[in-house]
């Protein structure tokens, strides 16, 4: 029955873990396209070393524009730089969100026990 | 950081009425006190709930759409950015940019861009307008801050009214639970009755 009073803090406790678990998601997502990107550029690089031309078609914007070998080298490796930093910090968010919402379920489940269901259907 | 849900510890349990016209969702602390108070039966009570539960889900669609149109021109106005650099970049060396371009899909065909001063930038409704190299940069600089502004708030937006339909569908449970509650005691008290 309705034995337990759920308290403003409670509410508040419940809207947290709702907010972490939608950024969870929306973090495996941002994740999975980082690494696609990630994945997308180490192929480009190896595919630079094994071609003999001197002029690659590199897109910028909506044209592929004729660069030399050794500036395209140059942004790929930049890009590479980019986007690993972003894959990291992106996994460092998710371990941290984790981590919170780990919490908020032991000071959820201890009040409420079986009258909440913070487990994903 | 956006002013949603109350940070006061207190008892009171205030909580913020309105964000940009989303509605708060008044918090319980008591079942029985919010219905004597409303003067609404535990029936009506449910059928408010949920109707506003439906209408924070209109206003989520929308927002959500609004957030995916902002996240495709984000890097939209990034690639543009990049174009206006590499153009500037080429200036002073006396080169060419040679770039293959689509001239119909599937087709393409090669463009020699001499060095130039300016470029043209499309503005929308049919119109487009020619800036220096400078000034394209100032232009879509701004355009990009301006998106990431607006991709923030409408976040916070976001965060806001998931916390009202939270609020709500707890609400909603609670109240339920609570005439659940009642009807038994009403049931015990009745056998009681008749012994």
């Amino acid at each position: 029955g309705s034995d337990t009073e759920v308290t403003w803090e409670d509410q508040q406790n419940i809207n947290k873990f709702g907010r972490l678990n939608n950024r969870f998601h929306e973090l495996e997502d941002e994740i999975k396209i980082a690494k696609e990107t990630n994945d997308n550029l180490e192929d480009a690089s190896n595919e630079l070393i094994l071609t003999d031309e001197e002029v690659v078609r590199f897109q910028i914007g909506e044209v592929f524009a004729h660069v030399s070998k050794d500036e395209v080298e140059n942004r790929i490796e930049q890009m590479k730089e980019v986007t690993s930093q972003k894959l990291e910090k992106l996994e460092e968010e998710k371990e941290s969100v984790l981590a919170q919402m780990s919490e908020l379920k032991k000071i959820l489940y201890a009040k409420f026990n079986d009258s909440i269901n913070l487990e994903e259907d | 950081m956006a002013s949603s849900s109350s940070t006061s510890g207190s008892a009171s349990g205030s909580a913020v009425t309105e964000r940009r016209g989303i509605p708060g969702a008044q918090f319980v602390e008591d079942v029985q006190t919010y219905l004597t108070q409303s003067g609404l039966d535990v029936g009506s009570a449910l059928a408010f709930l949920q109707e506003r539960l439906q209408q924070y889900k209109v206003v989520e669609m929308k927002l959500l759409a609004q957030q995916r149109d902002l996240q495709a021109k984000i890097p939209d106005i990034e690639k543009c950015l990049d174009v206006v650099a590499t153009l500037q970049a080429k200036k002073g060396t006396g080169e060419e940019l040679i770039a293959d371009f689509e001239v119909s899909e599937g087709i393409y065909s090669r463009a020699r861009i001499e060095e130039t001063n300016s470029v043209c930038l499309w503005l929308g409704a049919n119109v487009m307008l020619e800036y220096t190299l400078e000034e394209a940069t100032g232009l879509l600089q701004k355009n990009l801050d301006n998106a990431r502004a607006s991709l923030e708030v409408l976040i916070a937006d976001l965060q806001f009214l998931r916390d009202q339909v939270t609020i709500t569908q707890v609400t909603i449970a609670r109240v339920y639970n609570w005439d659940v509650h009642q009807r038994r005691i009403q049931q015990a008290v009745a056998t009681t009755a008749q012994e």
